[in-house]
């Protein structure tokens, strides 16, 4: 799983390609500054609305509650490339906005999105969910108890939301956040369209316009390397602090019922992020289906949707059972450096969908060609390009991609099962794999099924790597809308666009069934 | 939980693998094309093309870059027959990776004239766009415009519109002014283009002519097909956009107005490379050439085919007519100057 990752390590020790200095000079400051203002500005925001939204709609009654706590997590089914080409038709020339304006008989002053204040927004909303769903379920779970001690201890319902739930959950919103972090950092096709440089832009400029892939091999390990920065940086702020609660009775947070004004003011405020993440960009959809109408192909639509579904579903089974294997073979051998070399396969998330194609694809290229020469010369017969041609080579590329998206809520889900369980049914005799199928698969089944259907929208959406290693017949939804969009025929590329939405949103809906059953 | 789980699995692992089994067992001819094109109009001529040959086309569609990337990894085991790009410079740059090869065919010479193909013949173009300044009807006057040069006069101060330095028509457009009259000439004009741009560049060709229409500046550099694609958009504002702008063919008076390509090249390690030539010549051939003049709003090359209505209304011009092969040389160059003088 780490070969990509090493071999741009490799790549990376053999220096870079002659125009280093040239984008050293003029093109890195302005990658760093863009993505590093990105991450920030994103960082914020999205633990902003997470946050926010997580609690309000876990701790009070309000309006129309039931119905936005699963509104809320549905940005994710969107890429957010197309929520930028939405917004800026949005926000166009003769744009939804200025007919809008010009119905209602009002002069609109121009609104630019297209700049880093409008990425920057894009981004926040299509990707806060990542933070929301993490910290949802932590305060479900986890938090009653400690309410209720604080509060018998005279906390007000404030101070302790500030002094105790927010440093405790602290694990769930940085998780979260991680995810929206390697989000924005992979994110090309949104910064492209707006005209901003980072440093995904850049690794794609010196790869195709240089013709540079040891350049762009560069950036990306210096990209790997600030990450990997960020990542420690969390470690060593956790320190050796634990986060596991003692209790075994989880009570489920009781909800408050605040005074009817607030209760309305909560409902605005949470229903906000689901306006501007998913029904604009929604709406604007629907209404370029609607123009596009009579230029659909319905028989190629039919196709796009089966390839999607089956490749990611294939992609996310693999996933979760690769992640299942790499959290547990480190427990059962009670190998510590495997859990260091999970850290590692993990990263593979954070490097951009581009870089991890080439990593996957020339070492297994190089592995095919010396296999095809084997078996031609020892049985004089010919097996063609049976990793590259077909899709073992793109579900191995998701697998490195996606694994943290499986990883991340298998081993939350895992930290929760208390060690005692495990442990008395070993000391009943039964050895580690038995216990693991008796007691802790059963235990993990939701968050297996929510790392499920998160690698599953996620494979729905991802667009450079599928474009690069995708063989022939395969037809994805993401890389048909993406193709449509980037010929600028935006307006035929609604539907499909639309079709992702749409696969994404019916897991969705199961995943938050699941979370509320739990 | 887990059994479920299995059973997707081994669901998916079917039929993800399932298409693949199909094709090593059948031994149909075949032609595997990787193009950067993903047009409606393309698929057509594909379709038309097997039904006509019994040659059946696989399509593999991705931006040039990648596709040459992907090519150049693949090195002999490539599958690829054809590499069709959009613009010139991509085809340069295949070419000068060695990912091509030459091609002598009659037919092919015969339907496209010689300045657009490749000078050892190993790119051929199959169609013609035009990069153009559009302006504003309504504030400027067509005498007020001569040449992309004089884009950089003062009285466009702050008016002119124009994409990235990453999109590749750029690229070509400042690399035939690099070819025409040099280096230094190319980078006082990009610097002072920087200086007179209505603002950073973004979004694509057709958003710069919205640009226009809303009056953020008063010209913009962009191709013709996508003013094509904008009057017959089916969103009626795209239609009024495309409407509020006029056409203007630059440089009529000394080297001619910068046109792009698109071009097919037989890959060099080609499986089926007699299939590859004669898919080819399919294209340019003139049922071909007729079919992408009136559906794609791009100029045909084939001398005796007559663009679509639209285009000739836009008028006859003069073309520039540098061999193309000198874009993707200086393309490189061109870049490294895009970045020194701060074109984003």
């Amino acid at each position: 799983m780490s070969i990509p990752t090493l071999y741009i390590v490799v790549q990376f020790l053999r220096g870079p390609g002659e125009s280093w200095a040239h984008f050293a000079q003029y093109l890195l400051p302005i990658y760093l500054r863009n993505s590093l203002y990105l991450l920030l500005a994103c960082g914020v925001l999205t633990i902003l609305i997470g946050v926010g939204t997580a609690w309000i709609s876990t701790r009070y009654e309000f309006p129309l509650r039931r119905s936005l706590e699963w509104l809320l997590i549905l940005p994710l089914a969107i890429p957010s490339y197309i929520t930028a080409f939405a917004y800026a038709g949005v926000f166009d020339y003769g744009g939804s906005l200025e007919l809008l304006a010009r119905g209602l008989g009002l002069e609109m002053p121009k609104l630019d999105i297209m700049n880093i204040y409008g990425l920057i927004f894009i981004l926040s909303v299509s990707l806060y969910p990542y933070v929301y769903v993490a910290c949802r379920a932590f305060f479900m779970h986890q938090s009653q108890n400690l309410l209720e001690a604080a509060q018998v201890l005279g906390d007000s319902e404030r101070r302790s939301f500030f002094r105790l739930i927010l440093p405790i959950s602290r694990p769930a919103i940085v998780g979260g956040v991680v995810l929206v972090a390697m989000e924005v950092l992979n994110d090309y096709g949104a910064a492209k369209y707006y005209g901003i440089n980072t440093f995904t832009t850049g690794i794609f400029k010196s790869w195709l316009d240089y013709q540079e892939p040891i350049t762009a091999v560069y950036l990306a390990a210096l990209l790997l390397v600030i990450i990997f920065g960020l990542l420690l940086w969390e470690q060593l702020q956790q320190g050796r602090k634990r986060y596991t609660s003692g209790t075994k009775d989880r009570k489920r947070l009781v909800r408050i019922r605040p005074r009817s004004t607030r209760r309305c003011f909560f409902t605005l405020l949470v229903a906000l992020p689901v306006i501007l993440g998913f029904i604009i960009p929604v709406a604007q959809l629907i209404y370029w289906a609607f123009l596009a109408f009579d230029v659909i192909n319905w028989s190629d639509i039919f196709t796009m949707v089966w390839h999607s579904l089956t490749i990611a579903t294939l992609a996310a089974a693999c996933c979760v059972c690769f992640a299942v294997a790499l959290l547990f073979t480190s427990q059962w051998n009670h190998l510590r450096s495997i859990n260091k070399l999970a850290k590692f396969g993990v990263l593979g998330y954070a490097i951009p969908g581009a870089v991890i194609a080439v990593g996957v694809y020339v070492p297994s290229l190089f592995f095919e060609k010396w296999l095809i020469g084997v078996v031609k010369t020892t049985f004089s017969f010919k097996i063609g390009l049976f990793l590259t041609g077909t899709t073992v080579a793109l579900v191995y590329a998701y697998m490195v991609r996606f694994l943290a998206v499986a990883h991340n809520p298998i081993a939350a889900g895992k930290q929760k099962i208390q060690a005692t369980l495990s442990e008395a049914s070993q000391s009943l005799g039964k050895n580690p794999v038995a216990t693991f199928f008796k007691i802790e698969l059963p235990l993990l089944r939701t968050a297996l099924l929510s790392a499920f259907i998160l690698v599953f929208i996620d494979v729905m959406k991802e667009l450079p790597l599928t474009l690069i290693l995708k063989p022939f017949y395969l037809k994805t939804l993401a890389v048909e809308a993406y193709q449509y969009a980037s010929d600028e025929r935006v307006i035929e590329s609604a539907f499909p666009a639309l079709m992702i939405i749409l696969t994404g949103v019916l897991p969705v809906i199961f995943l938050n069934r699941l979370v509320r059953q739990d | 939980m887990n059994r479920t789980l299995i059973f997707l699995l081994l669901l998916a692992t079917v039929i993800g693998c399932k298409p693949a089994a199909e094709d090593t067992s059948e031994e149909q001819a075949v032609v595997n094309v990787y193009t950067h094109r993903h047009y409606d109009v393309d698929q057509q001529l594909f379709e038309q093309f097997e039904s006509e040959t019994g040659i059946k086309v696989n399509v593999v569609n991705a931006d040039a870059g990648e596709l040459i990337q992907k090519m150049e990894a693949e090195g002999e085991e490539s599958p690829a027959d054809v590499l069709i790009t959009v613009d010139a410079g991509r085809l340069a740059k295949a070419k000068s990776s060695g990912l091509l090869q030459a091609v002598n065919s009659t037919t092919l010479e015969q339907n496209i004239p010689g300045y657009l193909i490749d000078t050892d013949k190993q790119w051929f173009a199959v169609t013609k766009r035009a990069r153009v300044i559009v302006y504003a009807k309504d504030r400027v006057q067509p005498e007020q415009l001569s040449t992309y040069e004089a884009l950089t006069e003062d009285q466009w101060q702050d008016k002119v519109l124009i994409r990235s330095s990453s999109n590749i028509y750029n690229q070509s457009l400042l690399a035939s002014i690099i070819a025409n009259k040099g280096e230094e000439a190319a980078r006082g004009w990009a610097t002072e283009m920087v200086d007179n741009m209505a603002r950073t560049p973004k979004g694509n060709d057709r958003d710069q002519v919205k640009a226009v229409v809303a009056g953020e500046g008063d010209v913009a550099v962009v191709n013709t097909y996508y003013i094509g694609r904008l009057l017959n958009s089916e969103d009626p504002e795209e239609k009024r956009a495309g409407e509020g702008v006029n056409i203007f063919f630059p440089n009529q008076d000394d080297r001619g107005t910068h046109i792009n390509i698109s071009g097919a090249g037989v890959a060099k390690y080609a499986p089926n490379r007699e299939n590859a030539i004669r898919f080819i010549e399919f294209l340019s051939s003139k049922p071909a050439q007729e079919v992408f003049a009136q559906a794609n709003y791009e100029y045909p090359v084939h001398p005796e085919v007559a663009p679509s209505e639209l285009l000739q209304s836009w008028g006859e011009f003069k073309e520039d007519k540098l061999p193309l092969s000198q874009l993707g040389e200086y393309n490189k160059l061109a870049n490294l100057v895009f970045d020194a003088v701060g074109w984003p």
